[in-house]
């Protein structure tokens, strides 16, 4: 019944219930439990999406929405219950509008990093993106799920650089979150020169919040406006290596601090090798051998205004914080050119998927936390890798500062394949225990997805019960991807 | 209506007997709001009389809760029993004020800790009581420092306090609402809600998730008054501060001035010939990310801020007027080395030729400059500049957009305001708009302020003013203004924004069902 | 001036808490940012010096009767000014001035505490609000100095009833004589100096303040004397103050024991030659500090408009001329001492608990405040506690006793 309706909304070409496209969607490369939609759905405009919510709360069906292309990775679009629809949004491939004056663009959930970038490179602009994004990432998927962004001097709050969404409420209604809200259609707004890029509101609540970290639970958004940074003049990078830790953050904070550094994180020596294993692959071997463990990169810039100036005090200043350190900042570390990793860094990743270069699947286990927990962390991770059988020298931690220093997302990537099935089981029971310890040594999982989703939601009992109320408040019928998080 | 003795018994078991007060006297101090109230938060009995008055409406009682168990534990006896409760910090502006009887007021006087400055990863957190020259006091000491809210360094330093938590620094150091960490709350119903962070593994640093995050309920570009409950504590971003621990200040009140002013520390004030060369000088200085404040005041209110009575005021003013040429702005430059600095005025100096600024020279003057520099920086002469001409102060307040349009808002309620000074139903205060940038240009917010005498023909213009403010508003596409509180003004606004106010009401209905949390600046959970 | 002339002033206040603070300009930190003891104790608004307008706004509109517990309000009040000088950093607004005439409607309207109605009675029947009248002459014993009331002299020395009745203070009084003497100046005392009436007036006994200040003036003038010196602080913002204020005082030059020694130091008619190794801290009496400002007479009207302006312009007291320099270039002048300082100091200082008959209608609040400032005294790391007025030293001394201080306590 429900397919034929939704031919009728979308047509034919658009609506699938072949057994290998169900197949498809019902797992991805974490370790949820395969569940198959009813069938999978591809609108083309924000008009379908409100018609096929509407359809969903009439005959009470579950909805999950997608953006990005496959591979997926959080098991949050794998559907939570049987009798699910599937709705891919990635062909919803619209770039509404680059605005330079007010650095801000718009866009529709299929649109990736690749066509965003391009598309605001062209006005002089950048986005304020996540670590190499694998091709299909769609950029709205990607700012929903508050992903970590490398240039920390310009996330001011967690939620950036989502500036507005309009979203399909799992009620059916359409809304339109801060400045984009109203009064006025957008349309309306543009003309007197608004570009929707305060976030905050419409009056006294902050709506976008409850959409970003939702996980499809709340509504399906239809297009997001997102803060943008100018593009530098100049640009130059650096790398510094380390064995030690606490020096590193120590840098990371006062480079955040004082606002000297664009793009700014850590990677162990692990990560840099699979982040550059492409580019890089004849002097990756050795230069993997001599990398230090950890390798903090990060670059400074100069704009419109006295460039040359603006990057000759900054890498000067720099330079003292870093003699007080005991560290060197370098063009190159071991071979490598900052550039290159910068580059890397800052793009999509080239085909396959860093993360899934070298072994074929990779789990990632990340938090937030504080630079003081870092040791801490390091140090219970690795005792689990132990326990898990995991070498843990063969595993990639990632650490990037956000929200201007405020915390650190930390992210240990778990390479492994996906083929080996002990493997894969030592891997999953290194997930499922993992949680737990990391939590107790001061990891806040503030994205939960996967097996101890459940788990982590539930040490929160009260947040809990407030989320199930505004969940009440959206989507009263229970459509928008049941199981999910607490609901 | 005097509480029920079982009820105050209840409420004294909770604060204790030295906590607590019904006595009319007392009750009266807190009624005193200093400001004409309009007409629906006036006793029929004073409207009978004057039409006006400054006395809100008298609580049922005070209650001064120390710790956040009492808190909820007023707020469920406000639920079993059919009460209503304002909370609030420090109190101004009306932030303390109920919709009307029936309701108790929970002055969170005693709630005055601060719990912890987190140097590394930069926040600080803090009960409601503490100010924000407090917080920033103690930050200094070790390098750092806060927002504090425009309306002064009295008010709270909890970013969630009233109002929308914008001030002077927001430029560099954003404002209340984007500076939110984790919170400690006290929903309607009477649960301890820990947000973030905090509720997981009871750290400060996040205030989001897990998934979804509670911030988006407890406030958004303006806060809800007290309608979503009460905020016990909250966790705040902090910034770098380039400056000494402690302001060299020096002299006796009112008249301060800096010893010096700091190493890599300049205040100056340019004039430009046109709104659009201030506005194109405004930009280029927020995308050069060169400026610590950058503030749109008018020459009347620096001119207030300088002077230390209403006299000297109207004599600086003379002074001042005959050298700006037209808009202009405050700016303060500071750098955390003397290379940053120089590059930093090097700009300036760049972008202020290249618009055609005038530099005002009393600011140039180390003294002066210097003197109103520690003001900005700690905003202790706001009060200067509203209410110390004539008692009685309001403003009209758009809310964050793109400049453009929010400057244009402004200036439109500008006019009608400068239309009813001239028919002598507001006073003039020779200012217009003053517009101002956060967080290097991303945001921008302007306010037009305004002074009344107590009198019926000027309260009429006030009313006219902000009837013709929600009409332009409305028009103008800049976003709902600041101003919008009160079911009657979202029933305006919602219509024509999405029908925000439908949501905000459920979201209210569902956190608060007895309709607890009073609601005067707020939204009440009426049926669609 | 009654407090129905106070309206339009008391209206100016717009509630911005100011007055609770220090002026904050001058924070250094959380810990001492309260200026106002009354409501740092009680927590109330209503206790604050912007309470206070607000319900003296309530009494002329007759919205409350002065029952138990608003007196309890209005008299927990040291009168100390913080709030005045914290308000006027920003605001052309008197809120001192009006808490006063609070206090006089409340006496007025026969609603007042009985056990300062004890005080003025005592006043009334034997000339001195404190101690018995007898025996108060007794801290003169055998001193070489002129009785004014059988030869003239330039110079009176007024030593205030509480310096005359507390044995622990006359030496600092007949050391206060004896340096004036060594410096060859022509003094005098009344041995049965009246009391100055002051803290009837802070009270509320306005009338009987009068009474007593007419009683005082006639004494002062029969001795002849041109200046007054006193070493009460308190009787120093009478006899120079408020005896202006009511137009009593004349050509009489009034000033601070601190005031005329710096004076003979700087002159050379007196030398600080012997070293004293301390580290002291100095606490600003509010009677001598802030509210030590000379009165400014000024006639006139507000002028109708909006901005608050008066004709001829008003020069509002806002604590900026009081006596903060010469206590404290005594100190510097004395070979070893070290000054330091409390974050708290100068017109915005920490009362020490005493005025405003606090001490007797609310001893217990008097020593908290007390305490607090000691503490204060003591983060400081000094060795002693200078200050410069017979009622703050009597509080300190008693502080520092019950709560085991090792601070040492002198007055100037």
């Amino acid at each position: 019944m429900i397919y034929e309706e939704l031919v009728g909304i979308v047509g034919a070409g658009n609506v699938s219930e072949a057994p290998e496209v169900l197949e498809a969607y019902s797992k991805d490369m974490s370790f949820a439990h395969p569940v198959r939609p009813d069938c999978v759905v591809k609108p083309g405009n924000a008009a379908d999406v409100q018609k096929i919510v509407q359809l969903a709360n009439e005959t009470l069906t579950p909805l999950t929405p997608v953006s990005s292309g496959s591979p997926h990775f959080r098991g949050d679009t794998i559907p939570g219950v049987g009798g699910a629809v599937i709705a891919d949004l990635s062909g919803m491939k619209k770039i509404i509008r680059v605005d330079r004056p007010n650095r801000v663009a718009m866009c529709e959930p299929g649109v990736t990093f690749a066509e965003l970038i391009a598309a605001t490179e062209a006005e002089g602009l950048r986005l304020n993106a996540p670590l190499a994004p694998r091709q299909s990432k769609s950029v709205v998927g990607s700012l929903l799920e508050r992903e970590p962004v490398l240039m920390p001097r310009y996330h001011w709050d967690i939620s950036d650089p989502l500036a507005c969404v309009e979203v399909v409420l799992g009620t059916g209604d359409v809304f339109r979150t801060g400045a984009a809200a109203g009064p006025g259609t957008i349309e309306e707004q543009w003309r007197a020169g608004s570009a929707q890029r305060a976030s905050s509101g419409p009056s006294q609540a902050s709506f976008h919040r409850l959409i970003q970290g939702a996980q499809g639970t709340m509504g399906i958004v239809t297009w997001t406006s997102v803060a943008c940074e100018k593009r530098p003049r100049i640009e130059e990078p650096f790398l510094v290596g380390s064995t030690n830790l606490e020096r590193m953050t120590e840098l990371l904070h006062w480079f955040v601090k004082l606002r000297l550094v664009n793009e700014c994180l850590l990677l162990n020596r692990a990560n840099v090798a699979a982040v550059l294993a492409r580019e890089w692959p004849d002097g990756l071997r050795e230069a993997r051998a001599s990398l230090p463990p950890w390798v903090l990169l990060f670059s400074t810039a100069g704009y419109d205004y006295l460039p040359e100036e603006r990057l000759d005090y900054q890498i000067k200043d720099i330079r003292d914080i870093c003699r007080r350190v005991g560290v060197d900042p370098v063009p190159a570390l071991s071979g490598i050119p900052a550039s290159l990793l910068l580059d890397v860094v800052r793009r999509p990743s080239a085909e396959p998927y860093w993360k899934l270069r070298e072994r074929g699947g990779c789990l990632d286990i990340f938090f937030l936390t504080l630079y003081d927990k870092l040791p801490g962390l390091m140090a219970v991770m690795a005792g689990l890798a132990d326990e898990a059988g995991y070498a843990a020298t063969e595993m990639g931690v990632y650490l990037q500062p956000i929200v201007q220093g405020t915390n650190c997302h930390c992210e240990f990537n778990i390479f492994y394949d996906p083929q080996d099935a002990v493997e894969s089981q030592r891997v999953r029971d290194l997930d499922r225990k993992a949680a737990l310890k990391l939590a107790a040594a001061g990891a806040f999982f503030s994205r939960p997805y996967g097996e101890s989703a459940r788990m982590i939601m539930n040490r929160d009992a009260a947040t809990a019960r407030a989320l199930t109320k505004v969940k009440a408040v959206f989507d009263p019928n229970n459509i928008m991807n049941p199981g999910r998080l607490c609901f | 209506m005097a509480l029920e003795k079982g009820i105050y018994r209840a409420f004294e078991d909770i604060v204790g007997p030295d906590n607590i007060s019904e006595e009319p006297a007392i009750l009266d101090a807190y009624a005193w709001t200093g400001i004409v109230q309009k007409e629906k938060n006036s006793t029929p009995a004073a409207r009978k009389q004057t039409g006006f008055q400054r006395f809100a409406v008298r609580c049922e009682a005070i209650l001064l809760p120390g710790e956040t168990k009492e808190v909820q534990s007023i707020v469920r006896l406000c639920n079993k029993r059919g009460l209503r409760f304002k909370a609030f910090s420090t109190g101004w502006i009306g932030g303390n004020i109920p919709s009307g009887p029936g309701a108790v007021q929970i002055d969170l006087r005693r709630m005055n800790r601060i719990l912890e400055i987190n140097e590394k990863n930069m926040y600080a957190v803090v009960e409601p009581y503490v100010i924000g020259a407090q917080l920033q006091a103690e930050l200094m000491k070790v390098g750092l420092n806060c927002n504090i809210t425009g309306g002064g360094s009295q008010t709270s330093a909890l970013p969630i306090a009233a109002h929308w938590g914008t001030g002077h620094a927001a430029h560099s150091i954003s404002n209340g609402e984007r500076n939110l960490l984790a919170l400690e709350w006290v929903s309607p119903e009477g649960d301890i809600v820990r947000t973030g962070s905090l509720g997981s593994i009871d750290e400060w640093f996040c205030g989001d998730g897990p998934g979804p995050s509670l911030r988006g309920i407890v406030r958004g570009s303006i806060t809800p008054f007290g309608g979503m409950g009460v905020y016990t504590k909250a966790a705040t971003k902090v910034y770098y501060w380039p400056g000494p621990s402690m302001f060299p200040v020096e002299g006796v009140s009112p008249r301060y001035k800096p010893a010096e002013i700091p190493p890599c520390f300049m205040i100056r004030y340019f004039s430009f010939p046109s709104m659009e060369s201030r506005a194109e000088a405004m930009r280029q200085i927020s995308e050069s990310e060169i400026a610590f404040e950058l503030m749109g005041f008018p020459i009347p209110m620096i001119a207030s801020n300088m002077a230390t009575s209403n006299q000297e005021e109207r004599e600086i003013f003379a002074r001042l007027t005959k050298e700006v040429r037209g808009p202009g702005f405050v700016v303060i430059i500071t750098g955390s080395s003397q290379r940053e600095f120089s590059y930093r005025t090097k700009v300036l100096k760049e972008i202020i030729e290249a618009t055609d600024g005038t530099s005002l020279r009393a600011m140039e003057d180390p003294e002066i400059g210097g003197a109103q520099m520690w003001r900005f920086i700690r905003p202790t002469a706001s009060i200067r500049e509203t209410f110390r001409a004539t008692g009685d102060h309001s403003g009209v307040f758009p809310g964050h957009n793109e400049f453009a349009p929010v400057v244009r808002l402004a200036r439109d309620i500008a006019i009608v305001k400068k239309e009813l000074q001239e028919k002598g139903l507001l006073l003039d205060d020779g200012a217009e708009a003053f517009p101002w940038t956060e967080e290097y240009g991303n945001l921008s917010h302007a306010e037009v302020l305004y002074r009344f005498s107590a009198s019926p023909a000027s309260f009429e213009g006030v009313r006219h003013l902000n009837e013709e403010s929600v009409k332009l508003a409305v028009k103008e596409r800049a976003g709902v203004p600041f101003f919008v509180t009160g079911d009657e003004l979202h029933d305006v606004f919602g219509p024509v924004a999405s029908n925000y106010h439908v949501w905000l009401r459920r979201i209210k209905k569902a956190f608060d069902p007895n309709g607890a949390a009073d609601s005067a600046s707020y939204i009440t959970a009426r049926d669609e | 001036m009654a407090l129905e002339d106070y309206r339009r002033n008391m209206e100016m206040c717009c509630r911005c808490s100011c007055c609770k603070f220090i002026p904050l300009e001058r924070l250094e930190g959380y810990r001492y940012a309260h200026v106002c003891p009354s409501v740092a104790r009680y927590n109330f608004h209503a206790y604050s010096g912007g309470g206070r307008i607000g319900m003296g706004v309530g009494m002329l509109e007759r919205r409350f009767e002065y029952s138990d517990t608003f007196l309890k309000v209005l008299y927990d009040c040291q009168m100390c000014g913080g709030c005045d000088v914290s308000c006027k950093y920003a605001m052309d607004m008197d809120v001192l001035d009006p808490i006063n005439e609070m206090r006089i409607a409340c006496v007025g309207s026969g609603r007042t505490l009985p056990v300062l109605d004890r005080l003025r009675d005592n006043l009334r029947k034997t000339g001195v609000m404190v101690g018995k009248r007898a025996g108060l002459s007794e801290w003169a014993a055998g001193l070489d100095v002129t009785e004014v009331s059988e030869k003239k002299a330039k110079v009176v020395y007024h030593a205030g009833c509480r310096a005359r009745f507390d044995e622990e203070q006359w030496k600092v009084s007949r050391a206060a004589l004896a340096l004036l003497k060594r410096a060859g100046i022509d003094v005098g005392i009344a041995r049965e100096e009246l009391c100055c009436g002051g803290r009837a007036y802070e009270m509320g006994y306005r009338e009987d303040f009068l009474t007593q200040a007419e009683k005082k003036m006639d004494q002062l003038r029969k001795s002849g004397a041109e200046t007054l010196v006193t070493g009460c602080a308190d009787c120093f913002h009478t006899l120079s103050v408020l005896y202006d204020r009511f137009a009593m005082k004349g050509d009489m030059e009034v000033l601070h024991i601190t005031e005329y020694l710096n004076r003979l130091i700087k002159e050379g008619r007196i030398e600080p030659a012997r070293k004293v190794e301390a580290k002291v801290v100095y606490h600003d009496p509010c009677h001598l500090g802030r509210l030590g400002e000379p009165y400014v007479p000024w006639e006139g009207k507000e002028i109708p408009g909006h901005i608050r302006l008066f004709d001829p312009p008003k020069e509002l007291r806002r604590g900026t001329h009081g006596v903060y320099e010469p206590p404290r270039e005594i100190l510097r002048s004395i070979p070893g001492i070290k000054l330091v300082e409390m974050e708290r100091r100068r017109e915005y200082a920490w009362c020490c608990g005493a005025g405003g008959g606090v001490e007797e209608s609310n001893p217990a609040f008097a020593a908290w405040t007390a305490k607090e400032r000691m503490d204060e005294a003591i983060s400081t790391g000094a060795d002693a506690l200078v200050t410069a007025c017979s009622g703050c030293e009597r509080s300190f001394r008693a502080s520092a006793e019950k709560n085991g201080m090792p601070m040492k306590i002198f007055r100037r």
